[in-house]
């Protein structure tokens, strides 16, 4: 104990879980805490309300359901390309390689928007199929909410699977059929077992997204009561500001998500057998009818995910009267109002989200060594701490931020500093879980070795330690900014006017249907997450992808 | 240079003892091995001496210096890791120089000595390599040039061979007696392989959890072990549980008696009366044709052909002991054999349990 209290990690430690505690755990109690206070106008609590009116009763079952089909939607197409894309060689399988980049490159908002674009009311598919006297359903409600959600969260699934039949040890399935069990049973009674608890916990996370999702629920929700929409619709009404009940929805939230957690911890904790990382499976050549068939259901998944990437361009170029697009005329109008007419969501995006990068890979670089190399009696309440974000909505961060930093000490509620703190928290675990990959390949010896021949602990850490961090740090900066330029649900909740972000620029677009406007931005925003991650890759190398 | 004095030192990791109140010293300039099976606390031991673990009681000092409390990084050692701990991201050259650049030491001083450091371990013909672009052999004598480059007061080795092949392991084996005898630096040096301690040492240090079961030259470990642990840890060993029905003095002749008949032996050091441990080495039993008067009668149950030697397994008293004979046909008893089974009387040992 007295030799812990004496090195200068302990004090860091304490000091990083001193700010842990003021911005992350004070919040999310004063949310908790309000959720329990009967200060509502007519005296009654706010779970009390929340059991009586049938509304708030409809939007859990309504997420709930939602969060089921999805989670299972997603996971019908995940499994499948990801086992396909791990055994099999066809035409186009390159292709499929870039789909975990969509859901990074393409932010949720700019998703819904491009299918709104597609297949809303005003949709370029609607009015052409109208034209031929087809009549689409509304693309509004219970079709849009599943078909957009389903599209962008299937690459976790894939991504999951894809990892967990790549390092499943082929000998085994050769094992299997060695003792005489046919190959498509041996993968069954094999494979599967090891794969799944992947599978399961991938799934699982898909859920805790469409429960805490913000941009897909609020743009196509349209009378589709949701958790996440009537929080935050609670928390802006102009009419009656009721604290007590956002704060009541946003425990519900969170009490659902840390449930599904819990049981995604049980599951991954179940399915710890000893997997030797052997030689994954080859993967074999297709050819003939069946190769064309996995080509083209495969391309059918490429072309939709790429949907939005393309309509989003297309429509930053294209001339249009209010809500009406003129698709096949062209204009840099747009383009020429976003960046010398309004260009202030630009110069906001660039400078909270790059404050925020920069304190994001300075606390998750020095979180991660605190966590991996230097343990503490204070490290198990750091990691717990530090993992608390992946339970909490942007929705109910902002809210816990808001409500917290109003007055008294710290208060930054309306200015830029709330949303670089907002921007800061969500994507914490992401950082942290990103620059503490490396450090575990990095053995203490190495440390020791400069500490030995006399050089002090925090030099050598920065001497010896730190140079080998430095491209996982770049890569976890890289991914923190995509992530955080595109990030609306907080930033959404706790910014003023004026402060507006090119996501809650795009948002508020979208709700006036101006889609050429919001697409201008859009377009815009997602050169702000490619241009990076190209340069990354490919001028300085760095494997982004590698850690995720 | 320095002599290490180590008094009642005790160190605890998260509340379990791992070293219990251990006292030792080793002499100025010599080659020191801890020497004990995994977990026995050697390498504690060693990384509490270069100041990596903090001291719970006792004191540590280096000659006339107290560094019980003194921080790692003060305490003027050289240490070598099993993993070699090389920086992957400098030079072979810039690893042997780090230390002497955390020192201040003068450019043009630097490259002479870092010269000459690397000339020592025979790796002059690379120094602008990275340490991937080496083979096992050769990371390991870099780490031994950074840490002597830097000419500590002490040299610390944490199983550096226990990466290697068995080749390799001896050619470094090699380089370390070397070099350790050229610069003549304080050399502590942990191992679990009982050849290498044997090898190198000038006196070793046998663990057992947590504190030295034996502390002498090699000689005295492999020929007058102390206990039955020592003899079965240091090389091969025959160990019979036996029955005292006097306590025995130091180097004192007596007979025991083993299935009935009585085998002369010695007691290496005092001993109560009770129970204790026969111990013969493999080599100091010799064997005749037949059952003859005045030997243990045996039968040849297994044979195993080693070229140099031939190793028996001979059943004498409802027990199998090991037996190897060397010179001129060593390989002439067969399975099944009856033979006559003699205990070398002043290399036969009763030592306590």
């Amino acid at each position: 104990m007295t030799a812990q209290v004496r090195s200068v990690w302990f004090w860091l430690a304490l000091a990083v879980l001193v700010i842990l505690i003021v911005t992350l755990l004070y919040p999310l109690i004063n949310v908790l805490a309000s959720s329990l206070s009967s200060a509502r106008a007519d005296g009654r609590s706010g779970w009390s309300v929340l059991l009586a009116e049938p509304k708030y009763l409809r939007a859990v079952a309504n997420t709930v359901t939602l969060g089921a089909i999805v989670t299972l939607a997603a996971t019908a197409i995940g499994v499948p390309l990801a086992y396909v894309a791990a055994r099999y060689d066809f035409p186009g399988k390159a292709l499929i390689a870039i789909l975990p980049l969509t859901t990074l490159v393409v932010p949720e908002v700019i998703a819904a928007q491009t299918w709104l674009m597609m297949l809303g009311n005003n949709g370029l598919l609607t009015r052409t199929l109208a034209g031929w006297g087809i009549g689409l359903p509304s693309f509004y409600g219970w079709p849009g909410l599943i078909t957009v959600m389903t599209f962008i969260y299937y690459t976790y699934v894939y991504i999951g699977t894809l990892a967990a039949i790549r390092g499943f040890d082929a000998q085994l399935e050769e094992a299997a059929r060695g003792l005489g069990t046919s190959p498509a049973v041996s993968r069954l009674k094999v494979m599967l077992p090891v794969v799944l608890p992947a599978i399961l916990a991938s799934a699982l996370l898909v859920f805790t997204l469409v429960v805490g999702n913000f941009a897909v629920a609020t743009i196509l929700g349209h009378k589709v009561e949701l958790l996440s929409v009537l929080t935050y619709q609670t928390f802006i009404s102009e009419v009656s500001t009721d604290p007590v009940m956002q704060s009541t929805l946003a425990s519900v939230s969170i009490g659902l998500v840390a449930l599904v957690l819990f049981l995604q911890r049980w599951v991954v904790s179940r399915g710890r057998y000893e997997i030797v990382l052997g030689r994954g499976a080859k993967p074999v050549a297709m050819r003939g009818l069946k190769s064309f068939g996995l080509a083209l259901a495969a391309a059918l998944v490429v072309i939709i995910s790429l949907l939005p990437l393309a309509t989003v361009v297309a429509g930053a170029f294209t001339v249009s009267r209010g809500p009406v697009m003129r698709w096949g005329e062209w204009t840099t109008a747009h383009l020429w109002r976003v960046f010398v007419n309004a260009p202030d969501p630009i110069i906001n995006t660039l400078l909270y989200a790059g404050t925020a990068t920069l304190i994001s890979v300075f606390f998750a670089t020095l979180v991660s060594y605190l966590i991996v190399k230097k343990r503490t009696i204070l490290t198990p309440a750091i990691d717990y701490l530090t993992a608390l974000p992946l339970a909490l909505s942007g929705t109910v961060i902002g809210i816990g931020l808001v409500m917290s930093f109003n007055s008294g000490w710290m208060a930054i509620t309306g200015t830029g500093a709330i949303i670089v703190l907002a921007y800061v928290i969500r994507r914490l675990p992401f950082g942290i879980r990103n620059a503490s990959s490396t450090l575990y390949n990095i053995p203490n010896s190495i440390e020791e070795a400069s500490i030995s021949l006399g050089v002090p602990p925090l030099r050598s850490f920065a001497k010896v330690v730190l140079p080998l961090m430095i491209p996982s740090v770049a890569a976890a900066g890289v991914l923190v900014w995509t992530t955080t330029v595109a990030e609306l649900s907080a930033s959404v909740v706790v910014y003023s006017g004026g402060r507006e972000t090119m996501p809650i620029q795009i948002f508020r677009l979208i709700d006036s249907g101006l889609m050429a406007q919001a697409s201008a931005y859009g377009f815009v925003l997602v050169l702000m997450i490619v241009i990076p991650i190209l340069l990354a890759t490919t001028v300085f190398r760095l494997d982004i992808f590698g850690s995720r | 240079m320095a002599r290490i004095v180590i008094d009642r030192l005790s160190v605890a990791y998260s509340g379990m003892r791992v070293i219990d109140g251990l006292s030792l010293e080793i002499e100025e300039g010599s080659f020191f091995t801890l020497l004990g099976p995994s977990g026995c606390g050697k390498t504690t031991l060693l990384r509490t001496i270069a100041g990596f673990n903090p001291v719970q009681s006792g004191t540590l000092r280096f000659g006339d210096r107290d560094v019980t409390n003194l921080p790692a990084h003060q305490r003027d050692i050289g240490m070598v890791f099993q993993d070699y701990a090389l920086f992957p991201d400098k030079t072979v050259f810039d690893n042997v120089a780090y230390g002497l650049r955390a020192r201040r030491v003068d450019a043009a001083t630097i490259r002479r000595k870092v010269g000459e450091a690397l000339e020592r371990v025979g790796l002059s013909a690379f120094p602008e390599r990275h340490p991937v672009a080496l083979s096992g052999g050769q990371r390991q004598r870099v780490a031994l040039a950074r840490a002597l480059v830097i000419q500590p007061q002490v040299l610390l080795m944490d199983e550096p061979l226990s990466n290697l092949d068995a080749k390799l392991r001896v050619q470094v084996r090699e380089t370390i007696a070397d070099l350790q005898r050229e610069a003549g630096i304080t050399t502590v040096f942990v191992t679990h392989d009982q050849e290498e301690a044997l090898a190198l040492s000038d006196r070793i240090g046998l663990m057992r959890q947590g504190s030295l079961e034996q502390v002498g030259p090699p000689e005295d470990i492999y020929r007058r072990p102390v206990s039955a642990y020592v003899a079965d840890f240091v090389g091969a060993a025959n160990t019979v549980p036996v029955d005292l029905e006097a306590p025995l003095a130091a180097g004192m002749p007596t007979r025991v008696n083993l299935g009935g008949i009585p085998v002369a032996a010695l007691a290496p050091e005092a001993l109560g009366a009770g129970s204790a441990t026969l111990v013969a080495r493999p080599e100091d039993i010799a064997l005749i044709r037949g059952h003859a008067a005045g030997t243990l009668p045996g039968i040849v149950r297994r044979k195993q052909y080693l070229g140099g030697k031939t190793a028996y397994g001979i059943e004498v008293a409802q027990r199998q002991l090991a037996v190897d004979l060397h010179g001129e046909d060593h390989s002439g008893f067969a399975i099944g054999d009856p033979v006559g089974v003699v205990l070398d009387s002043a290399k036969t040992l009763v030592v306590r349990s």
